[in-house]
């Protein structure tokens, strides 16, 4: 049963990433690879936060969603210019660069060691330190994103996003504001996986750079594009295919040090099926054109 | 100036990086990430081949050979299949992330993850005045500088060249002509995994390798292609030659976390003061796309 649980939370958290890439990749056309450093971005802040200064559970999930979304600005100003091979590269770039300051930053992120004892979720002087618990809050919480992401998405933002990732030029031309939808875009997604980086340091507890790197950020693409882009049941089911596979992988009972490579190797068997058979995912409704 | 002179051998091996990722991507318009998987592959073989006995003249074709197989592999797995079917850069760029992704853990798998060496002991040094050079450095910034003298004059005089430039500027209009495009992409991707093999075999001479390493080659060869310009090979590696000044410089003066963070504000400025690079021209509206 706790087996499950933590299927399931993880679950959640990873949903939460999926989602918010998928606004940006399914709806706004930007096909960004800094994902997973965002995502590191708020599991840091929050755990410093929490760990460091003692701020509440709840404050400390909104400095992650802040912080991400003040570092998003590197990669949204950047899309100002560019769009496309360039803008993808310069995602890549940000991604190197967050990670080696997490990696390097020693006085402020302790480097490769990472930050240890990150406490449960606490609200209202009730700690939820069984995993029941930490499911059942954050099933709440990541309701509660699923629910703005959601409506964000149906919003004349996420029609707006849409027309832009149709054809930026004639979305320009109705006045739909470009720049700035692009760099709310940013921010909504940073924001929200930056709570998701929260949640997941809380529930594991313990953080290090490793976490964050591009591997990560290619396997959190591949739950978007295998799920399916531009609608909200695709990065969903994506999530939950990309969790299960390392799962049934764990059934034939490789040893460890084969295993992690073995689950990094399938997912990037799977991105390059997908886009030989089927670009636009399993449930997805947009493909690049 | 020892340093200056490091940077420079150093700068000559980013060259060949930057030289080898703008290749592809001037002809082909393909970000070939699978490049730094190349990368990591060829010292492997090199490794593999002294341990049975080969020797290093074996050895060496025998990488260089397999990099250049490994490259057109991926042409004929990934970006040929793509380009018929009219596929846009993303997929292409998806694609090339999965096989990165394959490529690495596969390598992992094989020789495992730690940082391996070709030689022990210290290499032999040669001096002249007050400049000290290993055999390593030596042997890497004479043959770049063969290698890249050889690349122009080919590029320039010979029918190959010429059809090389043609197939930059259009590639459907050359084979209207009737030359075989295909034929001449299986060779640039070879070609450009071969030059990478080169760079990963000069690099890890002096320093070890791992299986990770081709992550910051690719990064070089990506700032090199856009601070070099777009479609402009010789801003690539003389961006490249710059971009290892620079960094022996910073990490002369402040320290090694730096390194990324400098390579990555070089890349900022020019995209904010130049976008077009520094050697490219600007498109006309109609050639973009």
């Amino acid at each position: 049963m706790s087996y499950l649980l933590h299927l399931l939370i993880f679950f959640q958290i990873y949903a939460v990433v999926a989602m918010s890439l998928n606004l940006l990749i399914g709806y706004g056309g930007l096909l960004q690879v800094a994902h997973a450093a965002y995502f590191g971005v708020g599991a840091y802040t929050a755990a410093l936060l929490w760990t460091k200064l003692g701020v509440g559970f709840i404050p400390g999930l909104l400095g992650a969603a802040l912080m991400s979304s003040l570092l998003s600005l590197l990669v949204s100003l950047s899309a100002w210019r560019f769009r496309g091979d360039y803008f993808v590269m310069i995602s890549l770039a940000v991604q190197v660069v967050l990670y080696s300051l997490m990696y390097n930053f020693m006085d402020i992120t302790n480097g490769p060691y990472g930050i240890t004892a990150i406490p449960k979720p606490v609200i209202m002087d009730s700690i939820f330190a069984t995993q029941e618990a930490t499911f059942a809050i954050y099933v709440v919480i990541v309701g509660m994103l699923a629910f703005i992401l959601a409506a964000a998405k149906l919003s004349p933002f996420g029609l707006s996003l849409q027309a832009m990732r149709d054809d930026e030029l004639a979305a320009r031309s109705l006045g739909i504001p470009v720049r700035r939808l692009k760099v709310e875009a940013f921010m909504l997604a940073s924001a929200m996986v930056g709570v998701a980086g929260g949640l997941y340091a809380s529930y594991i507890s313990y953080i290090d750079p490793t976490s964050f790197t591009l591997d990560e950020s290619i396997l959190m693409l591949s739950m978007v594009i295998v799920g399916g882009t531009g609608n909200v049941r695709g990065p969903l089911v994506g999530a939950a295919v990309l969790i299960a596979i390392p799962e049934l992988l764990r059934f034939l009972s490789l040893p460890d040090t084969v295993a992690a490579h073995i689950r990094l190797l399938a997912y990037g068997l799977l991105l390059i099926l997908m886009m030989h058979w089927r670009p636009q995912g399993l449930a997805g409704r947009y493909r690049f054109e | 100036m020892q340093i200056l002179f490091n940077g420079l051998i150093q700068g000559a091996l980013f060259a060949l990086m930057g030289l080898a990722f703008s290749l592809v991507y001037s002809t082909t318009g393909v970000l070939h990430m699978a490049l730094g998987a190349i990368y990591a592959l060829a010292p492997y073989i090199l490794l593999t081949a002294l341990h049975i006995g080969l020797g290093w003249g074996v050895g060496l074709i025998l990488a260089v050979g397999v990099a250049v197989f490994v490259g057109i592999f991926c042409e004929e797995v990934l970006h040929w299949p793509f380009l018929r079917r009219n596929a846009p850069a993303e997929v292409h760029l998806i694609g090339s992330l999965g096989m990165f992704l394959v490529l690495v853990q596969a390598i992992a798998i094989l020789w495992g993850s730690d940082v391996q060496v070709l030689h022990n002991g210290v290499d032999a040094v040669y001096g002249y005045g007050d400049l000290r050079l290993t055999r390593g450095q030596m042997f890497s910034g004479f043959g770049v500088l063969i290698i890249i003298g050889a690349f122009f004059l080919w590029l320039q005089r010979t029918e190959l060249g010429l059809q090389f430039r043609a197939m930059a500027d259009n590639p459907t209009l050359l084979s209207l002509l009737g030359r075989d495009v295909r034929k001449l992409r299986r060779f640039v991707f070879g070609m450009s995994a071969g030059l990478a093999a080169f760079v990963a075999l000069g690099s890890s001479y002096d320093t070890g390798f791992d299986p990770h390493g081709g992550l910051e080659a690719v990064l070089i060869g990506v700032v090199a292609t856009i601070v070099g310009g777009r479609g402009s090979l010789a801003g690539a590696v003389l961006v490249g030659l710059l971009l290892g000044v620079i960094r022996s410089e910073v990490v002369w003066f402040t320290s090694a976390r730096w390194e990324q963070a400098a390579t990555f504000t070089i890349l900022a400025l020019v995209l904010f003061f130049r976008p077009q690079g520094l050697f490219g021209r600007t498109l006309r509206l109609e050639e973009k796309s």
